[in-house]
């Protein structure tokens, strides 16, 4: 494996983090913190530094949930991709997992549900679904993807690659205005 | 009555009772590997102390909180609700920094669900 060519590319597509492997919490709260901070000395509004971050946790406490809820071996499988980076004025958070096939379909129409949400409606949404009660054992509140929605203000994108008979890779994508 | 003192790390927030005071104050982020567990002991520790003494301030720093902490906050406020539709005296002092104002729209999104006083304090850090 060529680094450097690694590097070049990194650098080419504005890739300031990137995360491959198992994760823990830990590593989630490692990552986070150094995101801020990396952030902090972007001379950016504190709101994107705010809104980046968001969208980060939000996304990366959710995949490790799902993969958490649906037992999905460590190792390859159970790890996670994280990319932080910055095209232009935007900044880009990318998370992708394994999923199960047979998930794939709710997914994406719970994301295309949510794309087609105006801003208010996205509000009312969160609002009910704060105030509904969730199945026992429940790992999140439900509103994670919603909430990523809601700062972005340009929804989320997502692409499906086929891995086997039993996986799917899921990839998430969402934008953040530098303000 | 017990008292309640969680200590602050990374993801999650300090949660301790002045006693003097009669104040709860939560400062710090909130983003736990899992909001449920970690707000399960808060939530609990406040339902006692209301059943003891009719009053609470609740005196709250976060400048982050994920989605499901949210959740929890939510549920802490409604029991605050019931104290106070019962005729306790209950408020919430929120303090936030001027330079993040999505703590400010928080403050305002959990201000709309109470009708017990919410003063939301803009400060400096």
């Amino acid at each position: 494996m060529d680094l450097f060519q690694l590097r070049e590319q990194f650098s080419n597509d504005g890739i300031m983090m990137c995360f491959n492997g198992p994760f823990s919490h830990s590593i989630i709260e490692e990552m986070g913190t150094a995101i801020k901070n990396h952030l902090a000395n972007e001379n950016i509004a504190r709101v994107a530094v705010q809104d980046v971050f968001a969208a980060y946790i939000e996304m990366t406490q959710n995949a490790r949930n799902y993969l958490t809820r649906r037992d999905i071996p460590t190792g390859d499988t159970g790890s996670a991709t994280i990319m932080i980076a910055k095209k232009d004025d935007i900044y880009v958070v990318t998370s992708g997992n394994v999923v199960l096939r047979e998930d794939i379909a709710e997914l994406t129409s719970r994301v295309d549900g949510i794309n087609a949400l105006d801003l208010d409606s996205l509000k009312k949404e969160i609002r009910r679904q704060l105030r509904s009660e969730l199945p026992p054992g429940s790992l999140g509140a439900g509103i994670g993807l919603m909430e990523m929605a809601k700062r972005s203000g340009s929804g989320l994108e997502y692409s499906i690659r086929e891995i086997d008979d039993r996986f799917s890779f899921f990839t998430l994508r969402v934008q953040i205005q530098q303000a | 009555m017990r008292t309640l003192n969680i200590a602050q790390s990374q993801s999650t927030p300090q949660i301790s009772y002045d006693r003097q005071e009669h104040v709860l104050r939560i400062t710090g982020e909130s983003y736990p590997e899992n909001s449920f567990e970690f707000y399960a002991p808060v939530t609990a520790w406040v339902k006692e102390h209301l059943a003891v003494e009719n009053r609470l301030r609740l005196d709250i720093n976060v400048s982050y909180m994920n989605s499901s902490s949210t959740k929890c906050m939510l549920d802490l406020l409604d029991l605050l609700e019931d104290a106070h539709q019962k005729g306790g005296a209950i408020d919430i002092v929120w303090r936030y920094d001027r330079d993040n104002p999505r703590s400010l729209d928080l403050a305002e999104e959990f201000k709309e669900e109470v009708t017990f006083p919410f003063s939301i304090v803009s400060e400096e850090f």
